[in-house]
């Protein structure tokens, strides 16, 4: 496959891999390392969801499928008994499995429909979470108690996961395993078949494209690590409530994703770490969090639709149509 | 449409008549108002800027609730002159923001909807900022109940209910025989061609925009007494007009009409048998099952 431009993956990729290293290297502080987590777990969701993006659609329910990998692994644990680590992969399959039928049902239109029809779902399962199965799900005081992940056995002893530092490696693993798979299949044929659908999916389907399908499995694949952030999420925050998974949330992260750049892998990469920079800068004015946030999502949509992860390519661009410019400026002067 | 609210109103009918109670009416009527924010949310929506979502839409709604608390109920100027106030101020925010910010976006559905997001948290965020975070009640601009065929309402929602009757109509006439209604139909129907034909496309779509919103800021004036009014507030009935417009069917303006009565019919009904948040959940479940059925609404074109 010939290759594209920007950064390449293995490259990219193992500079996350150090970055993430680097952070319990630089400070054991357990309010920085707390934001390192939450970052790490921001990152797998925002990729999830520009992964589902790369096929022209926004989902409005990708943060419910954290919820109902959430809610499952803390009823699997607390009810059920199972251990975490059982847990850590039957529910986020459980959120894939959720995922199958109301991808079904949500795929049969695209559009605007699409996203809202995904913005129903999302409020139909808040308000499930909400309001049914109070006894089971906590209703709207909230699911408590939920342990933390339990330590892990291994032939010469086992590791604890009570602190910061143990769970920000948990959450580091995770976030490793989910962006190899999600990069890997940007960079592979997979991710040049969404591209196409995304960008004609009529030519794609006459080429052969199973469109429904492939869209219906980019679809279930990111709610599966959607999923699998919620179990995390479940287990380091040990209370659950509905209105983590409504609209708020769910705005959150398409801000983040969409500030880098939608287009690119790398986007909600970006996104993700510069707005978490700032919002930490701005602390102080964190009445404003929201106001800035709005007003940001909006500056970066109307001058730079493709994201902070364009402006290198297009500031170069610009800088080599001025160099041309000149040149032909000084070549006009030199000819006859 | 006409077979539609007929049908609506006779269910209404028999539940009213088998449970002897008339007290649904008062929830049915404020989706009157509801249904012309509908209405309006798909003018937005269609005419103004060509597929564009705007999610923000409710903060409009909310702006013109706060034109009628601080006319109205802080400096007395009378309700119905606060009313029109309230469209003109609201309108006015309407192609501001259409000029400003949605002009650039048009045919972008996706990046369009995304920058409502970011509008809706910025005007939801100031308006927090500027008037504070807690509720402000209007009083009642008319009181008393009227009798109609042996129901009680009382006159405050049966002004809500005239209102917004009245604005349907008149949005329907404009649409279909004013020249600019007429205007922007056509580029709603084909920018392009309706360029060709003279048309002015930027100063018709920012018309579409301001009376869009202009009409949410009426809803907003018309409910203020009815709810209390929030920085909020208008993420509830956002999420309603939402349901109407897919239920109704995009592009339709019988549709929303129609979409706005069938959800009252369906929450007012469903408040008889069920808690209230399962009857929220119900108005999903509509969209759902309508959008598996009718892909494009009950009354949508393709």
């Amino acid at each position: 496959m010939s290759r594209r431009p920007g950064l390449s993956p293995t490259l990219g990729f193992a500079l996350l891999a150090v970055a993430g290293v680097g952070v319990p290297v630089l400070t054991r502080d357990s309010y920085y390392l707390d934001v390192a987590t939450t970052l790490l777990m921001n990152l797998v969701l925002t990729l999830s969801l520009r992964f589902e993006m790369s096929t022209g659609q926004l989902n409005m329910a990708h943060i419910s499928f954290m919820g109902v990998g959430a809610y499952a692994s803390a009823l699997l644990v607390t009810r059920g008994g199972w251990s975490f680590w059982a847990s850590l992969v039957v529910a986020p399959l459980v959120a894939a499995l959720v995922a199958v039928p109301v991808g079904r049902i949500a795929l049969r239109v695209s559009g605007p429909y699409y996203f809202l029809i995904t913005f129903a779902f999302l409020e139909v399962l808040r308000l499930f979470f909400n309001n049914f199965f109070v006894d089971y799900l906590g209703g709207p005081s909230g699911l408590v108690e939920i342990p933390r992940p339990h330590p892990l056995p291994l032939s010469g002893g086992a590791i604890g996961f009570a602190g910061k530092l143990p769970q920000y490696w948990l959450m580091y693993a995770l976030f490793l395993v989910a962006a190899a798979v999600l990069i890997r299949l940007e960079y592979s044929r997979f991710g040049l078949v969404a591209s196409a659908i995304r960008q004609r999916d009529l030519l794609a389907e006459t080429l052969g494209v199973d469109i429904i399908r492939y869209k219906l499995g980019v679809f279930t694949l990111g709610s599966f690590f959607a999923g699998l952030a919620g179990v995390f999420f479940a287990h380091s925050h040990q209370v659950l409530h509905s209105s983590d998974f409504g609209l708020e949330p769910m705005v959150l992260l398409v801000v983040f994703t969409v500030i880098g750049g939608a287009q690119s892998v790398w986007g909600p990469v970006v996104g993700t770490l510069v707005l978490a920079v700032t919002s930490e800068l701005l602390r102080e004015l964190h009445h404003y969090e929201i106001l800035v946030y709005g007003a940001v999502l909006m500056v970066v949509m109307l001058v730079c639709p493709e994201g902070l992860v364009s402006l290198p390519g297009r500031i170069a661009h610009a800088l080599t149509r001025r160099r041309e410019a000149k040149a032909g400026a000084v070549g006009a002067h030199v000819a006859p | 449409m006409a077979l539609g609210l007929t049908l609506i109103f006779s269910i209404l009918d028999i539940i009213n008549f088998a449970h002897g109670e008339f007290y649904m009416l008062g929830g049915y009527v404020t989706y009157y108002a509801f249904a012309v924010f509908g209405v309006n949310y798909f003018l937005t929506l269609i005419f103004s800027i060509l597929d564009i979502i705007n999610f923000a839409h409710g903060e409009f709604y909310m702006l013109g609730g706060y034109v009628t608390y601080y006319a109205f109920a802080v400096f007395g100027v009378n309700y119905f002159l606060t009313l029109g106030l309230a469209v003109l101020v609201v309108g006015g925010a309407g192609v501001l923001a259409e000029r400003v910010v949605f002009r650039h976006l048009r045919g972008k559905t996706l990046n369009a909807f995304i920058v409502s997001l970011g509008l809706l948290w910025v005007l939801q965020a100031s308006a927090q900022l500027s008037f504070g975070v807690l509720d402000k009640s209007v009083p009642s601009a008319v009181s008393g109940i009227v009798r109609v065929f042996g129901l009680v309402i009382s006159r405050e929602r049966l002004v809500v209910i005239v209102t917004a009757c009245a604005l349907i109509a008149a949005l329907y006439l404009f649409l279909k025989f004013a020249r600019t209604g007429q205007a922007m139909r056509a580029v709603a129907q084909d920018p392009d061609a309706a360029a060709l034909q003279g048309v002015n496309i930027e100063a018709v779509s920012a018309l579409g925009f301001g009376v869009g919103c202009a009409l949410a800021g009426a809803a907003g004036a018309l409910l203020a007494p009815v709810f209390a009014v929030s920085p909020t507030m208008g993420a509830l009935p956002v999420v309603k007009a939402f349901i109407i417009i897919i239920v109704g069917g995009m592009g339709s303006l019988p549709g929303a009409v129609l979409g706005g009565l069938l959800l009252g019919a369906v929450e007012g009904i469903g408040t008889l048998f069920m808690t209230s948040a399962a009857v929220n959940m119900l108005g999903f479940l509509v969209v759902i099952a309508i959008l598996l059925v009718r892909p494009r609404g009950l009354l949508g074109v393709a």
